[in-house]
């Protein structure tokens, strides 16, 4: 346990020093303008791409790409507003940006997060076992919270594996 | 109906039944306590366990959690000034006031009482309400479906976030997602992009499980670490209520179920509106004004009997349309659909006895809620105090073997986490997620429902107010998109002026 918890000291400390760092650290995301030209583009795309991929027959009244198109078409007006809307304001209204802050340390902590659940998954999928992606589920998720308390380690062990349990023998899900 | 009503009570009247019920009130109500986890996020983790089930059991089961996690969210909010759902923030006005003055137990008697009475009331709404709506909705054709959707779909847009424009690209974000798959009408492949998994389209339950559940774990990211810790002196009262408060919680309660029901039978709308919007008019009607926001009884009252009074007017144009009153009963409808019940006119008459059997068994599911909360209250005011150490993995467990277990493959946990990582970037450019749940789950119906109408008319879209139905529909859509604009607009004029 003594080794155990020096890793573990180590690797807090280390994660204090860039966490430390990083706290201070924000960006600020003009949000509307970036809905905006996102979905325009992403409105573009799905235009771009529904030839080759919704088929349709010369005899259709009314075929497979029309309710795609119309929504396209809503969703393009409404981000064209959003974009509008924001560029009245900048150049008549000569009010700044809408802006959102985005702090550095917490999108590096959902990066931290979405890790364990990808690895999480790659072992699942790898060993075929659930039961192994499940306990290294929740050792990652206690050494992200920095847990030292053993019963914890315990406690969401065994209910890792009894989860496991009820979805192999109770509902029958051979994994 | 009379006739369906003694089968229904025997399909009920089951041990198996009254267990699922009692597992689903329970799990519900400790769900709800526990702030950050919300009833949508229960009901889609539980999802999984009800495709075993025949469709009473599945749906008790899936009611349990419903109509706890109406009460459940209260229990935080009392005891820790912090809501365990969006819509106990109302109770929580209230209701932590009240508990900071030594009369805990006396605050969530309250809520419990009066949770009990908008639910069994909003129960009783739909057991009447709901067959007379079926017969109407039977008249309906596939324009005036379309436009149903429509309507639906633009209030959700409207009352989700703080942007009606920004809904708006959310619905349709969520009904190009149904549109991937093969054509309902043509059997054509859509956007499948040459993989053969894609072509049944993408499961409803494990999109939501990355949308609402895995993004919630994504999200303990923005949280600064520490436990929410409960004094256990704070429940040490008595629980008395006076004959006074008693009689000054009438009024509020039975007012605010009517509103409750009325807020939930609109397509789109929930829980939290109709609390706000009760709690508003309690306060105007109040003669004790003074108390709203130092513990009034009348508050605690207002708020849970409203937001426990959607529960069952939310089922009203589920189960008559199959348009869902909100985000979680849009979940119920897989349970139902995977039993072969599909919602409309036949519910109420060919499977009458399934469908009064599930509308009585909500009355029982409140007042198992009674049952529960009296005697259990202390144990979910404990569960507050979780460690989220132990309660994050089991959250990702749960999430990735109900998304397994959907189709047998990893494939589908793949997908739920990429939907994760999309919710994810939607949060940061303040799009609300459950417009594209409601555009996922009326995409079928709604893409149908359009084309057919333009169909019977040639391309011609006059169809679309060609019947009184359709024109009420556009009138109502439109005074809502008017109503919803100028009610933002007086938001952002507060915002600015403060």
């Amino acid at each position: 346990m003594e080794g155990k918890q020096s890793w573990m000291d180590r690797l807090d400390k280390k994660r204090d020093e860039i966490g430390e760092k990083l706290a201070q650290k924000e960006v600020n995301l003009p949000i509307e303008l970036i809905t905006g030209i996102l979905f325009l583009l992403i409105g573009i795309v799905v235009f771009a791409i529904m030839p080759s991929q919704v088929k349709v027959s010369d005899t259709d009244v009314v075929n497979g790409q029309a309710f795609p198109t119309l929504l396209m078409v809503v969703m393009m007006i409404c981000s064209g507003i959003v974009l509008l809307k924001e560029l009245y304001s900048i150049f008549v209204k000569k009010q700044p940006l809408t802006m959102k802050k985005i702090n550095l340390l917490v999108e590096v902590k959902a990066l931290e997060i979405l890790a364990i659940l990808i690895l999480t998954y790659v072992i699942c999928e790898l060993t075929d076992l659930f039961v192994i992606g499940a306990v290294f589920c929740s050792l990652g998720f206690l050494v992200y919270f920095r847990c030292r308390k053993v019963s914890y380690y315990a406690i969401t062990l065994t209910v890792a594996v009894l989860i496991w349990v009820a979805f192999r023998f109770g509902l029958g899900v051979n994994f | 109906m009379l006739e369906f009503i003694v089968p229904a009570l025997q399909h009920l009247f089951t041990l198996e039944n009254f267990l699922w019920i009692n597992i689903g009130v329970f799990i519900g109500s400790v769900f709800a306590a526990i702030p950050g986890l919300s009833v949508i996020l229960c009901v889609i983790l539980f999802l999984p366990f009800t495709y075993r089930m025949t469709a009473i059991p599945g749906m008790m089961f899936l009611l349990g959690i419903y109509c706890a996690g109406g009460y459940g969210g209260s229990v935080s909010a009392i005891l820790i000034n912090t809501p365990g759902t969006p819509h106990a923030a109302a109770t929580m006005m209230d209701g932590h006031p009240l508990s900071q003055k030594g009369r805990t137990k006396a605050a969530l008697k309250i809520a419990l009482y009066a949770s009990t009475f908008g639910g069994v009331f909003s129960a009783l709404m739909l057991l009447f309400l709901g067959p007379q709506v079926a017969q109407v909705a039977a008249q309906l054709g596939t324009a005036e479906y379309f436009m149903v959707c429509l309507f639906g779909l633009t209030i959700i847009a409207g009352v989700s976030g703080k942007s009606m424009i920004k809904g708006i690209i959310a619905a349709c974000i969520g009904l190009l997602i149904s549109c991937i798959g093969a054509d309902p009408m043509t059997s054509y492949d859509r956007f499948t992009f040459g993989i053969p998994r894609l072509y049944l389209g993408l499961d409803l339950a494990i999109c939501l499980i990355g949308l609402f559940a895995l993004v919630e774990v994504l999200a303990k990211a923005e949280k600064k670490p520490g436990q929410l810790i409960l004094d256990s002196k704070k429940m040490n009262d008595n629980g008395e209520i006076t004959k006074d408060e008693f009689k000054r919680m009438i009024r509020p309660t039975v007012l605010s179920s009517i509103i409750g029901v009325l807020v939930g039978i609109i397509p789109g709308t929930g829980a939290s509106e109709a609390s706000w919007f009760s709690y508003d008019r309690a306060k105007a009607m109040s003669k004790h004004k003074e108390e709203f926001g130092h513990g009034s009884v009348e508050g605690i009252a207002a708020a849970e009997s409203a937001n426990n009074a959607v529960t069952g007017a939310t089922l009203v144009p589920l189960l008559t349309m199959g348009i869902p009153g909100d985000g979680t009963v849009a979940i119920m409808l897989s349970a139902l659909m995977i039993n072969g019940l599909n919602p409309g006119l036949s519910l109420f008459t060919t499977q009458g006895d399934i469908m009064y059997a599930i509308m009585i068994g909500l009355v029982f599911v409140n007042l198992f809620m009674l049952l529960q909360g009296t005697f259990l209250t202390q144990l979910f005011a404990k569960v507050v105090s979780i460690p989220q150490e132990i309660l994050t993995p089991v959250i990702v467990l749960f999430c990735f073997a109900g998304a397994y277990s959907v189709n047998k493959n990893y494939f589908d946990v793949g997908v739920a986490l990429i939907f994760a990582v999309i919710a994810w970037m939607l949060r940061k450019l303040d799009m609300p997620p459950v417009p594209i749940l409601l555009g996922m789950v009326l995409g079928n119906m709604t893409e149908t429902n359009f084309r057919r109408a333009l169909l019977i008319s040639n391309g011609s879209p006059k169809i679309f107010v060609s019947s009184i139905y359709c024109i009420i529909f556009v009138v109502l859509t439109v005074l809502a998109v008017a109503t919803l604009i100028r009610s933002k607009m007086k938001e952002a004029k507060g915002e600015t002026k403060r």
